[in-house]
Protein backbone atom coordinates (compact mmCIF):
# COMPACT_ATOMS: atom_id res chain seq x y z
CA UNK A 1 0.00 0.00 0.00
CA UNK A 2 2.70 2.66 0.91
CA UNK A 3 4.55 2.07 -2.41
CA UNK A 4 1.15 1.44 -4.35
CA UNK A 5 2.13 3.11 -7.63
CA UNK A 6 -1.58 4.16 -8.55
CA UNK A 7 -1.57 6.84 -5.84
CA UNK A 8 2.15 8.05 -7.29
CA UNK A 9 0.06 7.84 -10.97
CA UNK A 10 -2.53 9.92 -9.24
CA UNK A 11 -0.68 12.33 -7.67
CA UNK A 12 1.45 13.04 -10.32
CA UNK A 13 -1.44 14.02 -12.90
CA UNK A 14 -3.60 16.15 -10.28
CA UNK A 15 -0.10 18.02 -9.55
CA UNK A 16 -0.63 18.95 -13.58
CA UNK A 17 -3.63 20.07 -13.87
CA UNK A 18 -5.92 16.39 -13.92
CA UNK A 19 -9.34 16.65 -12.63
CA UNK A 20 -9.91 12.75 -12.87
CA UNK A 21 -7.46 12.38 -10.16
CA UNK A 22 -7.96 14.60 -8.26
CA UNK A 23 -11.18 13.18 -7.90
CA UNK A 24 -9.72 9.59 -7.39
CA UNK A 25 -7.53 11.10 -4.49
CA UNK A 26 -10.47 12.92 -3.06
CA UNK A 27 -12.45 9.42 -2.93
CA UNK A 28 -9.54 7.39 -1.41
CA UNK A 29 -8.48 9.45 1.35
CA UNK A 30 -11.89 11.24 2.14
CA UNK A 31 -12.51 8.44 4.87
CA UNK A 32 -9.49 8.80 6.52
CA UNK A 33 -9.90 13.04 6.85
CA UNK A 34 -13.22 11.75 8.10
CA UNK A 35 -12.38 8.99 10.71
CA UNK A 36 -9.46 11.41 12.41
CA UNK A 37 -12.20 14.46 13.02
CA UNK A 38 -14.29 11.19 13.95
CA UNK A 39 -11.83 11.11 16.94
CA UNK A 40 -11.82 15.02 17.59
CA UNK A 41 -16.16 14.29 17.91
CA UNK A 42 -16.60 17.28 15.51
CA UNK A 43 -20.13 18.60 14.74
CA UNK A 44 -20.84 17.89 10.53
CA UNK A 45 -20.34 21.77 9.89
CA UNK A 46 -16.73 21.59 11.76
CA UNK A 47 -16.39 18.18 9.66
CA UNK A 48 -16.89 20.28 6.22
CA UNK A 49 -14.55 23.05 7.75
CA UNK A 50 -11.46 21.17 8.86
CA UNK A 51 -11.87 19.01 5.16
CA UNK A 52 -11.90 22.29 3.16
CA UNK A 53 -8.66 23.23 4.71
CA UNK A 54 -7.16 19.94 4.35
CA UNK A 55 -7.91 19.59 0.54
CA UNK A 56 -6.39 23.25 -0.38
CA UNK A 57 -3.47 22.66 2.02
CA UNK A 58 -2.90 19.10 -0.21
CA UNK A 59 -3.68 21.17 -3.75
CA UNK A 60 -0.70 23.81 -2.43
CA UNK A 61 1.20 21.03 -1.22
CA UNK A 62 0.94 18.40 -4.54
CA UNK A 63 3.83 19.99 -6.52
CA UNK A 64 6.27 19.98 -3.21
CA UNK A 65 5.59 15.84 -2.51
CA UNK A 66 8.54 13.92 -2.88
CA UNK A 67 7.19 10.78 -1.96
CA UNK A 68 3.47 10.02 -2.86
CA UNK A 69 3.93 7.26 -0.54
CA UNK A 70 4.40 9.72 2.55
CA UNK A 71 0.53 11.15 1.46
CA UNK A 72 -1.61 8.85 3.77
CA UNK A 73 0.38 10.49 6.63
CA UNK A 74 0.82 13.57 5.69
CA UNK A 75 -3.33 14.16 4.74
CA UNK A 76 -4.41 12.35 8.83
CA UNK A 77 -1.40 14.56 10.64
CA UNK A 78 -2.67 18.08 8.38
CA UNK A 79 -6.56 16.92 9.54
CA UNK A 80 -5.80 16.12 13.00
CA UNK A 81 -3.57 20.08 13.14
CA UNK A 82 -7.13 21.48 11.18
CA UNK A 83 -9.22 19.51 13.96
CA UNK A 84 -7.21 21.04 16.42
CA UNK A 85 -6.80 24.81 15.09
CA UNK A 86 -10.87 24.48 15.19
CA UNK A 87 -11.24 23.02 18.66
CA UNK A 88 -8.74 25.65 20.18
CA UNK A 89 -10.53 28.33 18.32
CA UNK A 90 -14.39 27.41 19.51
CA UNK A 91 -12.62 27.16 23.30
CA UNK A 92 -14.44 24.18 23.37
CA UNK A 93 -11.97 22.24 25.36
CA UNK A 94 -8.22 22.87 25.77
CA UNK A 95 -6.67 20.27 23.40
CA UNK A 96 -3.06 20.12 23.61
CA UNK A 97 -1.40 20.72 19.97
CA UNK A 98 -0.25 17.46 18.14
CA UNK A 99 2.77 19.83 16.81
CA UNK A 100 3.85 20.66 20.31
CA UNK A 101 3.18 17.48 22.55
CA UNK A 102 5.13 14.87 23.48
CA UNK A 103 2.26 12.66 24.34
CA UNK A 104 2.35 9.43 22.13
CA UNK A 105 -1.48 9.22 22.42
CA UNK A 106 -1.64 12.31 20.45
CA UNK A 107 0.86 10.96 17.77
CA UNK A 108 -0.70 7.82 17.75
CA UNK A 109 -4.19 9.05 16.31
CA UNK A 110 -3.00 9.82 12.91
CA UNK A 111 -0.43 7.14 12.51
CA UNK A 112 -3.67 4.49 14.09
CA UNK A 113 -5.92 5.93 11.46
CA UNK A 114 -3.25 5.98 8.53
CA UNK A 115 -3.20 1.68 9.23
CA UNK A 116 -7.28 1.56 9.72
CA UNK A 117 -7.26 3.48 5.93
CA UNK A 118 -5.12 0.98 4.14
CA UNK A 119 -6.13 -2.27 6.18
CA UNK A 120 -9.59 -0.73 4.96
CA UNK A 121 -8.38 -0.22 1.62
CA UNK A 122 -6.99 -3.54 1.23
CA UNK A 123 -9.96 -5.16 2.21
CA UNK A 124 -12.29 -3.75 0.14
CA UNK A 125 -9.78 -4.38 -3.16
CA UNK A 126 -9.71 -7.74 -2.16
CA UNK A 127 -13.63 -7.70 -1.98
CA UNK A 128 -14.12 -6.54 -5.02
CA UNK A 129 -12.05 -9.50 -6.75
CA UNK A 130 -14.37 -11.82 -5.26
CA UNK A 131 -17.07 -13.84 -7.03
CA UNK A 132 -20.45 -11.76 -7.34
CA UNK A 133 -22.12 -14.35 -5.63
CA UNK A 134 -19.17 -14.42 -2.71
CA UNK A 135 -19.97 -10.45 -2.31
CA UNK A 136 -23.70 -10.61 -1.97
CA UNK A 137 -23.10 -13.40 0.85
CA UNK A 138 -20.27 -11.59 2.63
CA UNK A 139 -21.85 -8.54 2.31
CA UNK A 140 -25.24 -9.97 4.05
CA UNK A 141 -23.13 -11.70 6.43
CA UNK A 142 -20.84 -7.89 6.97
CA UNK A 143 -24.39 -6.79 8.00
CA UNK A 144 -24.52 -5.51 11.72
CA UNK A 145 -26.95 -7.24 12.82
CA UNK A 146 -25.91 -9.92 10.58
CA UNK A 147 -28.51 -10.90 8.46
CA UNK A 148 -29.86 -14.39 9.50
CA UNK A 149 -29.22 -17.54 7.19
CA UNK A 150 -33.41 -18.04 6.82
CA UNK A 151 -33.19 -13.94 5.06
CA UNK A 152 -30.14 -15.25 2.81
CA UNK A 153 -31.10 -18.49 1.81
CA UNK A 154 -34.57 -16.64 0.40
CA UNK A 155 -32.28 -13.26 -0.76
CA UNK A 156 -29.81 -15.45 -3.02
CA UNK A 157 -31.30 -18.85 -3.30
CA UNK A 158 -29.08 -21.37 -1.70
CA UNK A 159 -30.19 -24.09 0.83
CA UNK A 160 -29.63 -23.11 4.34
CA UNK A 161 -27.20 -25.83 4.65
CA UNK A 162 -24.63 -24.38 2.54
CA UNK A 163 -24.30 -21.21 3.62
CA UNK A 164 -21.78 -21.93 6.24
CA UNK A 165 -19.51 -23.96 3.96
CA UNK A 166 -20.01 -21.10 1.49
CA UNK A 167 -19.13 -18.76 4.00
CA UNK A 168 -16.03 -20.34 4.55
CA UNK A 169 -15.24 -21.11 0.87
CA UNK A 170 -15.70 -16.89 0.24
CA UNK A 171 -13.71 -15.73 3.20
CA UNK A 172 -10.92 -18.20 2.50
CA UNK A 173 -10.85 -16.71 -1.06
CA UNK A 174 -10.71 -13.34 0.35
CA UNK A 175 -7.85 -14.57 2.45
CA UNK A 176 -5.99 -15.48 0.16
CA UNK A 177 -6.07 -12.34 -2.45
CA UNK A 178 -2.63 -11.40 -2.56
CA UNK A 179 -3.38 -7.66 -1.11
CA UNK A 180 -4.64 -9.44 1.91
CA UNK A 181 -1.70 -12.00 1.89
CA UNK A 182 0.43 -9.42 3.97
CA UNK A 183 -2.32 -8.76 6.51
CA UNK A 184 -2.99 -11.66 7.12
CA UNK A 185 0.31 -13.06 8.27
CA UNK A 186 0.43 -10.12 10.95
CA UNK A 187 -3.07 -11.10 12.39
CA UNK A 188 -5.97 -9.34 13.65
CA UNK A 189 -3.70 -6.27 15.38
CA UNK A 190 -5.75 -5.46 18.87
CA UNK A 191 -4.24 -1.87 19.03
CA UNK A 192 -6.61 -1.38 15.18
CA UNK A 193 -9.57 -3.00 16.48
CA UNK A 194 -12.78 -0.27 18.08
CA UNK B 1 -1.66 -21.84 3.01
CA UNK B 2 -0.79 -22.26 6.30
CA UNK B 3 -3.42 -21.86 8.96
CA UNK B 4 -2.29 -18.86 10.40
CA UNK B 5 -3.42 -14.84 10.75
CA UNK B 6 -7.23 -14.10 10.94
CA UNK B 7 -10.20 -16.68 11.78
CA UNK B 8 -13.35 -16.43 9.76
CA UNK B 9 -15.10 -14.16 12.50
CA UNK B 10 -12.11 -11.89 12.92
CA UNK B 11 -11.84 -11.86 8.80
CA UNK B 12 -15.64 -11.11 8.68
CA UNK B 13 -15.33 -8.48 11.76
CA UNK B 14 -12.44 -6.75 9.71
CA UNK B 15 -14.49 -6.48 6.05
CA UNK B 16 -17.69 -5.16 8.18
CA UNK B 17 -15.83 -2.36 9.70
CA UNK B 18 -14.22 -2.23 5.96
CA UNK B 19 -17.85 -2.32 4.21
CA UNK B 20 -19.50 0.26 6.55
CA UNK B 21 -16.65 3.04 7.20
CA UNK B 22 -17.03 3.79 3.06
CA UNK B 23 -20.47 4.16 3.64
CA UNK B 24 -20.60 6.64 6.73
CA UNK B 25 -18.67 9.10 4.45
CA UNK B 26 -21.68 11.65 3.33
CA UNK B 27 -21.65 11.89 -0.46
CA UNK B 28 -21.58 16.14 -0.05
CA UNK B 29 -18.29 16.15 2.20
CA UNK B 30 -16.34 13.93 -0.81
CA UNK B 31 -18.15 16.23 -3.67
CA UNK B 32 -16.73 19.38 -1.51
CA UNK B 33 -13.56 17.86 -2.04
CA UNK B 34 -13.87 17.08 -5.44
CA UNK B 35 -14.97 20.64 -5.28
CA UNK B 36 -11.94 22.26 -3.76
CA UNK B 37 -9.75 21.40 -6.54
CA UNK B 38 -11.76 24.30 -8.50
CA UNK B 39 -9.57 26.62 -6.51
CA UNK B 40 -5.87 25.05 -7.12
CA UNK B 41 -5.25 28.22 -9.67
CA UNK B 42 -5.13 30.74 -6.63
CA UNK B 43 -1.96 30.68 -5.25
CA UNK B 44 -3.21 32.20 -1.48
CA UNK B 45 -2.26 31.56 2.00
CA UNK B 46 -4.98 30.43 3.63
CA UNK B 47 -7.18 31.77 6.47
CA UNK B 48 -9.16 29.39 8.68
CA UNK B 49 -12.04 30.36 10.85
CA UNK B 50 -11.28 30.87 14.39
CA UNK B 51 -14.16 32.74 15.83
CA UNK B 52 -17.55 32.74 14.21
CA UNK B 53 -20.54 34.86 15.97
CA UNK B 54 -22.63 32.32 16.24
CA UNK B 55 -20.68 29.42 18.08
CA UNK B 56 -21.73 32.22 21.32
CA UNK B 57 -25.29 31.74 20.05
CA UNK B 58 -24.65 27.76 21.21
CA UNK B 59 -23.79 28.38 24.66
CA UNK B 60 -27.13 28.89 26.51
CA UNK B 61 -25.55 31.12 29.11
CA UNK B 62 -24.91 33.88 26.86
CA UNK B 63 -26.33 37.16 27.03
CA UNK B 64 -27.72 38.53 23.85
CA UNK B 65 -26.71 42.08 23.17
CA UNK B 66 -27.50 44.25 20.45
CA UNK B 67 -24.29 43.69 18.47
CA UNK B 68 -25.22 39.99 18.64
CA UNK B 69 -27.59 40.32 15.93
CA UNK B 70 -25.12 40.79 13.32
CA UNK B 71 -22.53 37.49 12.72
CA UNK B 72 -18.66 38.53 13.09
CA UNK B 73 -16.26 36.21 11.67
CA UNK B 74 -12.54 35.66 12.21
CA UNK B 75 -10.23 34.31 9.84
CA UNK B 76 -6.84 33.88 10.71
CA UNK B 77 -3.12 33.08 8.66
CA UNK B 78 0.29 32.77 9.88
CA UNK B 79 0.76 36.20 9.31
CA UNK B 80 -2.62 38.00 8.97
CA UNK B 81 -6.00 38.25 10.19
CA UNK B 82 -9.67 39.06 8.77
CA UNK B 83 -12.42 39.94 10.77
CA UNK B 84 -15.53 40.26 8.72
CA UNK B 85 -19.03 41.60 9.94
CA UNK B 86 -22.07 40.53 8.40
CA UNK B 87 -24.52 43.21 7.77
CA UNK B 88 -28.07 42.71 5.62
CA UNK B 89 -26.70 44.87 2.73
CA UNK B 90 -22.51 44.66 2.74
CA UNK B 91 -19.52 42.47 4.03
CA UNK B 92 -17.67 44.66 6.19
CA UNK B 93 -13.97 43.55 6.56
CA UNK B 94 -10.73 44.95 8.51
CA UNK B 95 -7.20 43.39 7.85
CA UNK B 96 -4.86 43.13 9.88
CA UNK B 97 -1.82 44.42 9.95
CA UNK B 98 -3.65 47.17 7.98
CA UNK B 99 -2.71 47.11 4.00
CA UNK B 100 -4.70 48.64 0.77
CA UNK B 101 -5.52 46.33 -1.92
CA UNK B 102 -8.61 44.56 -3.71
CA UNK B 103 -10.69 42.31 -2.10
CA UNK B 104 -12.99 39.70 -4.53
CA UNK B 105 -15.87 37.20 -3.07
CA UNK B 106 -15.71 34.13 -5.16
CA UNK B 107 -18.45 31.10 -4.71
CA UNK B 108 -18.19 27.50 -6.31
CA UNK B 109 -20.21 29.27 -9.53
CA UNK B 110 -18.02 32.26 -9.89
CA UNK B 111 -17.66 35.32 -8.47
CA UNK B 112 -19.69 37.69 -6.57
CA UNK B 113 -18.13 41.30 -6.58
CA UNK B 114 -15.06 42.86 -6.16
CA UNK B 115 -14.16 46.14 -3.57
CA UNK B 116 -10.90 48.08 -2.97
CA UNK B 117 -9.18 47.59 0.49
CA UNK B 118 -8.29 51.07 1.99
CA UNK B 119 -4.79 52.48 3.28
CA UNK B 120 -6.77 51.17 7.22
CA UNK B 121 -7.17 47.38 5.55
CA UNK B 122 -10.99 48.53 5.72
CA UNK B 123 -13.84 46.92 3.32
CA UNK B 124 -16.58 47.13 2.33
CA UNK B 125 -18.49 44.59 -0.19
CA UNK B 126 -21.69 44.90 -2.15
CA UNK B 127 -24.39 43.29 -1.76
CA UNK B 128 -24.05 40.32 0.13
CA UNK B 129 -23.42 36.90 -1.80
CA UNK B 130 -26.37 34.79 -2.03
CA UNK B 131 -24.81 31.62 -1.68
CA UNK B 132 -21.71 30.23 -0.59
CA UNK B 133 -18.27 32.40 -1.05
CA UNK B 134 -14.61 32.75 -0.14
CA UNK B 135 -13.34 36.30 -0.13
CA UNK B 136 -9.91 36.68 -1.58
CA UNK B 137 -7.58 39.73 -0.89
CA UNK B 138 -4.69 40.60 -2.91
CA UNK B 139 -2.80 43.37 -1.21
CA UNK B 140 -0.34 46.07 -2.74
CA UNK B 141 2.30 44.81 -1.32
CA UNK B 142 1.46 41.26 -3.62
CA UNK B 143 0.26 38.82 -0.92
CA UNK B 144 -2.84 36.96 -1.53
CA UNK B 145 -5.08 35.48 1.15
CA UNK B 146 -7.88 32.86 0.42
CA UNK B 147 -10.30 32.43 3.49
CA UNK B 148 -12.50 29.34 4.61
CA UNK B 149 -16.08 29.45 3.02
CA UNK B 150 -18.42 31.94 4.40
CA UNK B 151 -22.61 30.64 4.29
CA UNK B 152 -24.89 33.60 4.12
Amino acid sequence: MRDDPTVVGLVTRARDGDKDAWDELVERYAPLVWSVCRRYRLAQADVDDVGQSVWLRLIEHLPGLREPAALPGWIATTTQRECFRLLRATSRVEPVDPAESHDVAVHAIAEEEVLRHERRTILRAAFAELSRQCQKLLALLAQDPPTPYDEISRQLSLPIGSIGPNRARCLNRLRRAPALALLVAGGPDEELRR
Amino acid sequence: MPDIGWSDDELLDALRDALTTADDVPRNFVDAGKAAFAWRTIDAELAALTYDSAWDALEPVTVRSESAMLRSLTFASEGWTIEIELTPDAVLGQLDPAEAGTVRARGDGGEFGTAAIDDLGFFALRPVPTAPYRLICTTTSGTTILTGWITP
